[in-house]
């Protein structure tokens, strides 16, 4: 029993955060509506029993599901905050993770073959790309929505996932790929699995890219990078990528509008701020109006930022929680990846290896791609904070990757 | 009202998450520190059984070394002190008795047997010493004993 208090501890600054967000917004919206209580209680709820669950039935690593609830919780009382309807769905989308994180992790911990399955993954990938080119619906510039009903999928999401079982399946059984005795004008030629792996990556981020999703589109790139790197790839491969990767870099600048804009907004955002820089500038604003405490929830203007509830929620945590709390999101993300790379490390099949880093490198570089955007580091691509921003598709895959980790957390 | 709320419950914010961020390195720590203690005390007095298969070889969780400072019993089950999940273990396998700074083992009715330098033993207690070499299901072990 003293054990389980001793590790129940972590769990206590959460609900506090939580009971301390929710007491705050309570007061912020005038009148006063029951609403908020119960979406406070319901989200403590739906932490405290997933993390007895995990604790109880032996789950495997708990910090991972510990960290990922305070960004949660951080993420759905900035919602409250900005647009009510948003977090009361963010908060079903929550509940809906958390039961698909469950059955994932129960799926790949009965499922043994998932390395067996790299043709599945290539053709789930492709033709998502096929079903979002012919039928899905412009939002926000990025052509990649899927409508089911009333609900829409971001298919890039999904896409994300199946990469990174491709990879990791790849990585275990490369021979897979090679493709033996094609007969081309009489001749018998084989192509190196190497290769087709390559051109296979390189089909998806082109897909993205046709799509206009540049982040996913980079992210991708970026793991890619990185597999071919931690397999101990010969050092002209990885020096060809690169130049690959920046021929198309400077080629997609010449050859396509919305690339420039985006270059020239984070080369100054001041030159156009009423108009393409606003977005950027607004965000810096925000950053900078914070301070090093923040304005307090509920007393800044995060609402002058556009997509302030997805991609700039950490604009608005900077503002309002100040400088010390968007530090703070930031070293979780830290300690998760942490989590993540050991968790890799101590995998010993190479399937579980592989899908431990993929997934650890997806959300590290995801966090990195859209913090170093909104602070204007790096240009701006629209892609989601991991478990913070607002969005189903981006929060359930999450969870569902988080499942999958937990999975392989718990075999060793 | 709700200003001054805000301002004063910004600053107790912040320093809730900086204890949550805290409670979690200090529980990463003591899990790294308790798996280094766990070697660093190896090579220290206690006598200990160091697996002779080549770990990463076998497809199930097993610890690279069991220190014997005290009585152990070993097996397949969970009540056993070291649980290894060998299908060629039985439940309750084996057991290891320390009486007067000596080493006994004595097999605990397993169906694939418990062997001391290739010859099967029983349900009598066998001393063994430095050097010996243990075969438990398909794992076996050398047992370091300073003298």
């Amino acid at each position: 029993m003293k054990g389980f208090t001793k590790y129940f501890k972590p769990i206590y600054p959460v609900i506090l955060i939580n009971i301390i967000g929710y007491f705050l917004l309570y007061l912020y919206r005038q009148p006063y509506e029951q609403a908020t209580v119960f979406s406070g209680l319901a989200v403590i709820a739906l932490i405290c029993i997933t993390y007895a669950l995990i604790i109880k039935l032996m789950l495997g690593d708990e910090y991972l599901f510990l960290i990922v609830s305070m960004l949660v919780s951080l993420g759905i009382i900035m919602l409250y905050r900005i647009n009510k309807e948003l977090a009361v769905k963010q908060i079903l989308w929550l509940a809906l993770g958390i039961a698909l994180f469950f059955l994932c992790y129960f799926i790949y911990t009965r499922f043994a073959k998932w390395d067996k399955l790299i043709f599945f993954y290539l053709g789930g990938a492709l033709g998502l790309f096929v079903f979002t080119m012919a039928f899905a619906k412009n939002i926000k510039g990025a052509k990649n929505w899927i409508f089911i009903g009333d609900f829409s999928i971001q298919a890039s999401e999904i896409i994300k996932v199946l990469y990174i079982l491709l990879l990791a399946s790849y990585y275990t059984n490369p021979e897979k790929l090679q493709i033996n005795g094609l007969k081309l004008m009489g001749r018998e030629i084989c192509i190196n699995h190497k290769l087709v792996f390559i051109v296979i990556s390189y089909c998806h981020i082109g897909f993205l890219i046709l799509q206009k999703e540049l982040g996913t589109a980079f992210l991708l790139f970026a793991v890619f990078f990185l597999f071919l790197f931690v397999s101990g790839s010969n050092v002209w491969v990885m020096a060809i990528n690169a130049c690959i990767a920046s021929i198309g870099g400077v080629l997609s600048y010449l050859l396509m509008n919305h690339i420039r804009v985006r270059v020239d907004i984070w080369m100054n955002p001041w030159a156009d701020i009423s108009n393409r820089g606003y977005q950027v500038a607004q965000s810096l604003f925000a950053i900078g109006a914070g301070g090093f405490f923040g304005t307090g929830l509920g007393l800044g203007r995060p609402d002058l930022i556009p997509e302030v509830h997805s991609d700039f929620i950490f604009s608005a945590i900077c503002e309002e929680m100040g400088v010390f709390g968007g530090i703070a999101v930031i070293f979780l993300f830290f300690i998760f990846v942490y989590r993540g790379v050991k968790i890799s490390l101590m995998a010993k099949e190479p399937f579980d290896k592989n899908a431990a880093l993929g997934i650890t490198l997806m959300f590290g570089l995801q966090t990195f791609i859209i913090l170093g955007g909104v602070t204007k580091l790096i240009p701006l691509t629209g892609i989601t904070l991991p478990f913070i921003s607002y969005g189903g598709s981006s929060l359930t895959t999450g969870f569902i990757s988080l499942g999958f980790l937990q999975a392989i957390s718990n075999k060793y | 009202m709700f200003e001054t709320l805000s301002t004063i419950l910004k600053y107790v914010f912040a320093i809730i998450i900086y204890i949550f961020i805290y409670s979690i390195i200090r529980l990463i720590y003591l899990d790294i520190r308790s798996m280094s203690a766990k070697a660093v005390s190896s090579s220290g007095k206690h006598p200990y059984l160091k697996l002779l298969n080549i770990r990463e070889e076998l497809p199930f969780k097993v610890e690279e070394i069991y220190i014997l400072d005290g009585n152990k019993t070993i097996g397949r089950s969970n009540d056993n002190e070291f649980v290894i999940k060998d299908p060629f273990l039985s439940g309750r396998h084996a057991e290891f008795l320390l009486k007067d700074g000596m080493i006994y083992v004595k097999d605990r009715g397993s169906k694939n047997g418990t062997f001391v330098n290739n010859e099967r033993i029983g349900s009598t207690e066998v001393c063994i010493n430095n050097g010996d070499r243990i075969q438990v299901g398909s794992l076996s072990f050398i047992l370091i004993k300073d003298e």
